[in-house]
């Protein structure tokens, strides 16, 4: 089958989902989104197996591409699903639900064409076009610290983003053109131009994606969306932005400036895992945590995909490892949040004892986005941090060494506190009726089993899936 | 062409000039309401001098980049700026930063030294075009104008402002750049959510758009 139509109907179907939304009767949202963003996957993972790397039409594919689509429907389909959960427990949402859906779906969309199509120009509207997309799905909540975190986001990110359009600027100058496959396929005009328009992009890109020190929007719009939000952010969207980043550096390959611009990206990664892993272990808010482990991750994905060979390999195998882990960790923090009604570790204590399910799965989860074997997050790392060895580059094998040791240490020490630990404040649903239902304790199936199917994908990329990703990322190219 | 080459050459310039001076009229502001009028005259300005480019380099992408610019950058984001200010039924003055205004803009005309200075030096050679300067120095001090204010609408005109000065660059250095129109659309679309939808939720639920009300989050 010829891959344009199965990219074109990757993107048709969240599109066509988010239209179906907005159809004034009660339900048709939630199902609208459900069986699109299953489409995507169905979609995505056809493009998977039957894929090769080339041009299709508007479109552009290798490994990576390959890598970031199945990633992104994945992680969209289980956040419809956890939504149909969470979102109808807010009590003042900003928007009518079926606009959180069709905004959902629209934000799954421009994610999908941001790393899909074959025009740096496009991509560069696609992840601005995120921003549209999900700025107000940060306010839902409707709360002083949601829109304030809402206008931060927006703001920063957009001030961010416009300094990466003066990179697509400098590299249609120089190179006369924007198309992926022929700036992959052609040698690329060297000149002072490139490694200034991947310097812009850095700072543009990196905004989004939660690079240090470009990062002050990512732990509050984190902590403040709701969580299937959340984990989109987390899992999928600071991902798509390192996509683009990659993208831009990889243009350089082979130019005199490769190696000064590779070491300056790495250092702004192993700076933002570092200063990430040592914010993280004393946050008192524990989506705020979550970020910061997000923004570890990034970083440490940002160096493996700048140490290239098998460190950008571990890197792609980190990005899906850790949007299952990380969206299962808040889907489980919202469960947590329905149940105590706070967002404070101080308060929230004992979650084990009250949840039958999340704070167990919590407490799993967090040991998997901290990279503890076997789950798949740690052969990323694993094989990012042997590509370091191999180029024999002691430094960085230390300092991503410290950075996974603290990171684990810091981030598994409170949530093992938060889950079971005694003495906490909040009086949650279950203090206040004993009696009630475990649905509105925080847990149903859809807001166990969702988690839990994340959770047992992110186990399996590191036992079974690794191999198979590794192969598809190699024979694909990056 | 009616008008000969050297005279829309000058004017072009003369314009950029504009452009720059009206950025240092913004730096200058303690009030919202000329901020806010300050960045729609400069719009306005260089909404002219994509037609000037327009008419220099006969490609019509420059003439709807222009209605764009002037349409949405000039009148209506502005005027929906402007509507805001007036909910609130008296001129709002910065909180906090009105002390520093003076030595903000002493800054501002130091960046404008040393960013002309850096550009030289590195983008003049590859550019060969003198007149990006203003543009680039245009970028600088939108970023300032962002980093040091505290009034959400005060940094909206930050925003905008770095949005003339890339659309500024992108004309001048690529004219014939595919998407220019498009990445336009984008980011007045997203400056359109920024300040009809986000800023009134503000409003409406905070009641204030000054900073120490937006700075909850911590940590």
């Amino acid at each position: 089958m010829d891959q344009t139509i199965l990219f074109a109907a990757l993107l048709a179907a969240p599109a066509a989902g988010s239209i179906a939304s907005l159809v004034p009767k009660d339900g048709v949202e939630v199902v609208a989104s459900v069986t699109s963003s299953a489409a995507s996957v169905l979609v995505s993972v056809c493009l998977f197996v039957l894929g090769a790397a080339g041009a299709y039409g508007p479109f552009y594919s290798d490994g990576l591409t390959k890598i970031m689509i199945i990633t992104i429907s994945s992680v969209f389909f289980t956040s419809v699903v956890y939504s149909s959960f969470y979102v109808k427990r807010i009590k003042e949402p900003l928007v009518r639900f079926r606009w959180y859906y069709a905004l959902l779906d629209l934000f799954a969309f421009t994610m999908l064409l941001a790393v899909t199509v074959n025009d740096l120009g496009f991509v560069w509207i696609a992840v601005e076009a995120t921003t549209v997309t999900s700025a107000l799905l940060v306010a839902l909540e409707r709360e002083r610290t949601s829109i304030e975190a809402a206008w931060r986001y927006t703001l920063i990110v957009s001030a961010g983003l416009v300094s990466s359009l003066l990179s697509v600027i400098f590299v249609y100058f120089s190179q006369g053109t924007l198309l992926i496959s022929s700036l992959t396929s052609e040698p690329i005009r060297a000149g002072l131009l490139m490694p200034l328009a991947v310097g812009f992009a850095l700072v543009g890109y990196g905004t989004k994606a939660g690079i240090a020190p470009m990062h002050a929007w990512l732990p509050d719009a984190h902590s403040e969306a709701p969580s299937p939000v959340s984990a989109m952010f987390s899992g999928i969207l600071l991902p798509t932005s390192i996509y683009a980043l990659v993208r831009t550096f990889d243009l350089l390959q082979g130019t005199a400036s490769f190696e000064a611009m590779r070491y300056l990206l790495i250092g702004f990664g192993v700076f933002t895992a570092v200063l990430a892993a040592v914010i993280m272990g004393h946050q008192r808010n524990y989506k705020r945590m979550l970020a910061y482990s997000s923004m570890e991750n990034m970083g440490i994905v940002l160096v493996g995909f700048s140490l290239g060979g098998i460190g950008a390999i571990g890197a792609a195998i980190q990005i899906v490892a850790h949007a299952f882990a990380k969206s299962s960790a808040f889907y489980e923090a919202g469960n947590i949040l329905v149940a105590f009604g706070s967002k404070s570790m101080a308060e929230v204590q004992g979650v084990a004892a009250r949840l039958k399910f999340s704070g167990y799965l919590f407490a799993l989860s967090c040991l998997a986005v901290t990279g503890a074997p076997p789950f798949g997050v740690f052969v990323g790392e694993f094989m990012i941090i042997s590509q370091a060895m191999s180029v024999g580059n002691v430094a960085l094998v230390l300092l991503l060494a410290a950075v996974y040791i603290y990171g684990f240490i810091g981030l598994n020490r409170q949530s093992v506190l938060m889950i079971f630990g005694q003495g906490g404040t909040a009086l949650g649903v279950s203090e206040e009726q004993p009696s009630q239902a475990q649905e509105r304790l925080g847990e149903n199936w859809v807001s166990v089993a969702v988690p839990l199917a994340n959770l047992i994908v992110a186990l399996a990329i590191g036992v079974y899936l690794s191999p198979t990703l590794f192969l598809a990322v190699q024979a694909l190219g990056h | 062409m009616i008008l000969p080459a050297t005279l829309l050459t000058e004017v072009a310039g003369l314009l950029g000039i504009l452009v720059l001076l009206s950025a240092l009229y913004l730096q200058g502001q303690t009030f919202v309401d000329p901020t806010i009028r300050a960045i729609a005259a400069q719009s306005l300005i260089l909404a002219s001098l994509f037609v000037i480019l327009f008419l220099e380099s006969g490609d019509v992408s420059l003439l709807y980049l222009a209605a764009i610019t002037a349409g949405v950058r000039g009148v209506l984001i502005p005027s929906v700026m402007l509507y805001q200010v007036r909910h609130f039924r008296h001129s709002m003055r910065e909180s906090g930063t009105g002390q520093r205004v003076p030595s903000l803009v002493i800054v501002g005309v130091v960046m404008i030294i040393g960013g002309y200075a850096l550009f030289k030096t590195a983008l003049l050679p590859t550019l060969s075009n003198p007149a990006v300067s203003v543009p680039f120095v245009l970028v600088l001090l939108s970023f300032l104008l962002i980093v040091t204010r505290r009034n959400a609408l005060t940094q909206m005109t930050g925003f905008l402002e770095e949005e003339n000065a890339v659309l500024y660059a992108g004309a001048l250095i690529a004219p014939s750049i595919p998407l220019l129109i498009e990445f336009a659309v984008v980011l007045d679309v997203l400056g359109v959510v920024l300040v009809g939808v986000i800023l009134s939720a503000t409003r409406e639920v905070l009641r204030t758009l000054e900073a120490p009300e937006l700075e909850q989050l911590r940590g």
